[in-house]
């Protein structure tokens, strides 16, 4: 059922705002934005999925002489998720690295000491 | 020929980024030589497009691969460039190359300059790229590489304080805009099945489903990240004081306004939704709002950049107002304060850098007495802060100006008792910035010399040159501006208003009558009243007067006290008698009554600025559950 996948995501999402909000370990807040980010990915293929649909693999000429089945699973939000995932990883490959360094200059990771720039 | 400019304008860019970390990480020449031709050409392929696009009207597009529609569906990526892109493409070609000049002079001190170039034009890539894009998941894709090279940047000098923790609060607070604009990407193309904005936007004129209503909410909201808008602002202040001065310049100047873009392209051209008084109320008030605390934290700022930032958002506040009222006039005026904003506050952290460049302190308590030491990079600051708090004959007065008439004009045709508080917070918001200006003025170029500071000299030229290129800009917008307005603001406001025009231009004639979008005329604005000359003239005859009584005057300008000098005894009736207040008024003691008296008010804002990275976050998620939820009941 596709709308499990509808349910599943959203749950997703706001467990990872759930996260970003309160948890006060720099890591697991970095964590949290990952989950957002699978959210919302599985999301978009759920937005594209067409249940019983085909791959959409064909040939131009299939396509153009109607052999093809007009039914299939649309390829375009199978290509942003891809994106988006790549983009995803590097979000958390850049915010642990800022973690790690926050942790060699603060001694600490904790949201509550690493807040020198305020007011 | 022409169609190819935008895209070769960005690609060459990208290009420059990857060839400058080959080539140019040890070679200084290469280094600095590939990224100037790089910006160099992006301007003036922006600059070439003037012709055909603001004076012709014509829209450049571009499909990519050679993609283009068939029959009515938009398949390719499509680069769309009309008035409205061109004229922030033409500010962020100019700002980069303005800032890619300034980086030679103001970064040569710094080590591994290979990767700040290469960021650097990742950056400026990217943020032409959102403006060009017609593809409205290329556009995420775009903020996203903006969002990297962002943080990248801000932390770049990681030894220095605070630079880290900036990075991160701006990396946490934009991935969480960036998802919200994804999120919102996938529910429109659930409803809509398409990616090009022209198709969408013509598709949406259908009327709106609940999805796409969430859907705009959330792409609001992710754009009023991006443009940092209270309460989202947060880490904004943190990343443009922690950055180098070079790329504060950029993020104040452009970056902030790449999100301005994405709000004014997707709310007046994709939803068309400036019908909705809803939604104009909505974006009046986060504008309002956000002049207002802007401005307020910054009267409490000690840091020269940290001000500077805080006034950056309270400026954007204006923008967003301005743009809010969904009338020609408001829009002309947003644009021109955008525009505006981008020459003054980039002149004004450009001192800012000059005098981290020579001092190495931002602190403005120990800062004093620099215009004998940089009278040109004072003269620059003067002109910067006049503009700024909106001073006639410079830029600042004429775009507020036309902001605090475009909401006068909407209190009166609506109505609403919302729009008169508005334009008196705008009007008090400008007072508050003159005072926090005349603080910094004080405290930084005028008062005594401290003696750590004797032998600072001016500038480099290579610094020196985009300081006066801006400052020249400041005063010509100020006082040519019905050649501005005619030229680029008025095209860029009928862009965003005719958006039946944009869409046959994209899709093809006749597209926008078939999905029943109109093609309407926007009568041109017009300002009479106000001239600029007469002010230029009575200027610069106090200017001669000053200049005159000066000269008549004797030449004792005081002299800095050393630790064992008692002060003149007739002086010492004003300063209580006590040598250290005689021997510098500092920024912080000009207004100390303000300061106290309003101690509890100031407190306020300052706790709510904790510095705590999932208090950012909270409001971050609050405001945007708040703007998907109002726009979700009251947008019908």
């Amino acid at each position: 059922m596709i709308i499990v996948n509808y349910i599943a995501s959203i749950i997703l999402i706001v467990l990872g705002f759930y996260t970003v909000c309160t948890k006060k370990n720099l890591i697991k807040i970095v964590l949290g934005l990952g989950i957002v980010d699978y959210g919302i990915n599985m999301l978009i293929v759920s937005f594209g999925f067409n249940e019983g649909g085909t791959a959409p693999i064909y040939q131009l000429s299939d396509l153009l002489n109607g052999v093809a089945p007009q039914f299939f699973v649309d390829p375009v939000p199978q290509a942003l998720t891809l994106t988006s995932i790549v983009i995803g990883a590097c979000v958390d490959a850049m915010a642990l690295s800022l973690v790690v360094m926050i942790n060699r200059k603060y001694k600490t990771v904790n949201a509550d000491e690493v807040r020198r720039l305020r007011g | 020929m022409m169609q190819h400019f935008p895209v070769l304008a960005v690609m060459l860019l990208f290009l420059a980024a990857f060839l400058v970390e080959i080539f140019g990480s040890k070679n200084k020449v290469i280094r600095n030589g590939l990224t100037l031709l790089a910006t160099t050409n992006a301007l003036v392929m922006t600059l070439a497009l003037i012709k055909p696009v603001m004076m012709n009207g014509e829209v450049i597009s571009y499909w990519m691969g050679n993609w283009a529609p068939v029959s009515g569906y938009a398949i390719g990526i499509g680069y769309e460039v009309d008035a409205l892109s061109l004229f922030f493409g033409i500010l962020v070609t100019a700002t980069f190359w303005l800032s890619s000049i300034y980086s030679i002079g103001y970064m040569n001190k710094d080590h591994h300059l290979g990767h700040y170039y290469t960021l650097f034009l990742m950056l400026s890539g990217s943020v032409l790229g959102l403006v060009f894009t017609g593809d409205i998941f290329n556009m995420f894709v775009m903020i996203e590489i903006m969002t990297f090279a962002s943080v990248a940047l801000t932390a770049f000098r990681n030894d220095s304080e605070g630079a880290l923790e900036a990075a991160f609060k701006y990396l946490v607070i934009g991935s969480i805009g960036s998802s919200s604009v994804l999120a919102g990407v996938a529910m429109l193309y659930s409803q809509c099945h398409t990616l090009n904005m022209a198709q969408l936007s013509s598709i949406l004129s259908g009327g709106l489903t609940p999805t796409s209503v969430v859907a705009f909410g959330l792409i609001v909201a992710g754009f009023g990240v991006k443009s940092y808008i209270v309460p989202f602002h947060t880490p904004a202040a943190d990343a443009y004081a922690a950055a180098p001065t070079s790329v504060s310049m950029v993020f104040s100047g452009m970056v902030n306004k790449a999100g301005v873009y994405g709000m004014i392209r997707m709310v007046y051209i994709v939803f068309r939704a400036m019908d909705h008084s809803s939604v104009q109320m909505l974006l009046a008030v986060f504008g309002a709002v956000t002049m207002f605390v802007g401005v307020t934290m910054a009267l409490t700022q000690h840091e020269f950049k940290r001000l500077l930032a805080f006034h950056s958002i309270s400026q954007i506040g204006y923008v967003i107002t301005a743009v809010s009222l969904g009338s020609a006039l408001g829009l002309t005026g947003g644009l021109f304060h955008a525009m505006n904003h981008t020459l003054f506050k980039g002149l004004l952290f450009l001192c800012a850098g000059a005098v981290l460049y020579r001092t190495g302190t931002t602190n403005l308590d120990k800062l004093g007495g620099l215009s004998k030491k940089m009278p040109q990079t004072t003269i620059c600051f003067l002109i910067g802060a006049g503009a700024i708090s909106g001073l006639p004959p410079f830029n600042g007065f004429a775009s507020k100006w036309m902001i605090y008439q475009g909401i006068f004009t909407k209190a009166l045709t609506s109505g609403n008792f919302l729009y008169v508080i508005i334009t008196v917070t705008a009007l008090i918001v400008s007072v508050m910035t003159l005072a926090s200006f005349i603080k910094v003025t004080q405290a930084v170029f005028f008062g005594q010399l401290r003696e750590e500071h004797n032998d600072v000299k001016e500038v480099p030229a290579v610094m020196l040159i985009p300081m006066y290129i801006m400052a020249a800009l400041c005063v010509i917008c100020g006082t040519i501006y019905p050649l501005v307005s005619k030229y680029l603001l008025f095209p860029a406001a009928n862009a965003s208003l005719n958006v039946g025009d944009y869409i046959d231009k994209m899709m093809g004639a006749g597209y926008a009558e078939a999905a029943g979008v109109p093609t309407m005329l926007v009568e041109p604005v017009t300002f009479s009243f106000w001239n600029p000359v007469l002010w230029l003239i009575l200027f610069g005859i106090v200017f001669f007067a000053a200049v005159i009584v000066i000269l008549l005057g004797t030449n004792e300008r005081g002299k800095i006290l050393t630790a064992g000098e008692k002060p003149e005894a007739k002086y010492a009736t004003f300063f209580s008698g006590e040598e250290e207040m005689f021997s510098q008024v500092g920024g912080s003691d000009l207004f100390w009554g303000f300061k106290k008296n309003w101690k509890g008010y100031y407190k306020v804002f300052t706790e709510l600025h904790s510095g705590i990275v999932t208090d950012y976050t909270s409001y971050t998620v609050i405001a945007t559950a708040i703007i998907v939820m109002c726009l979700f009941i009251f947008m019908r």
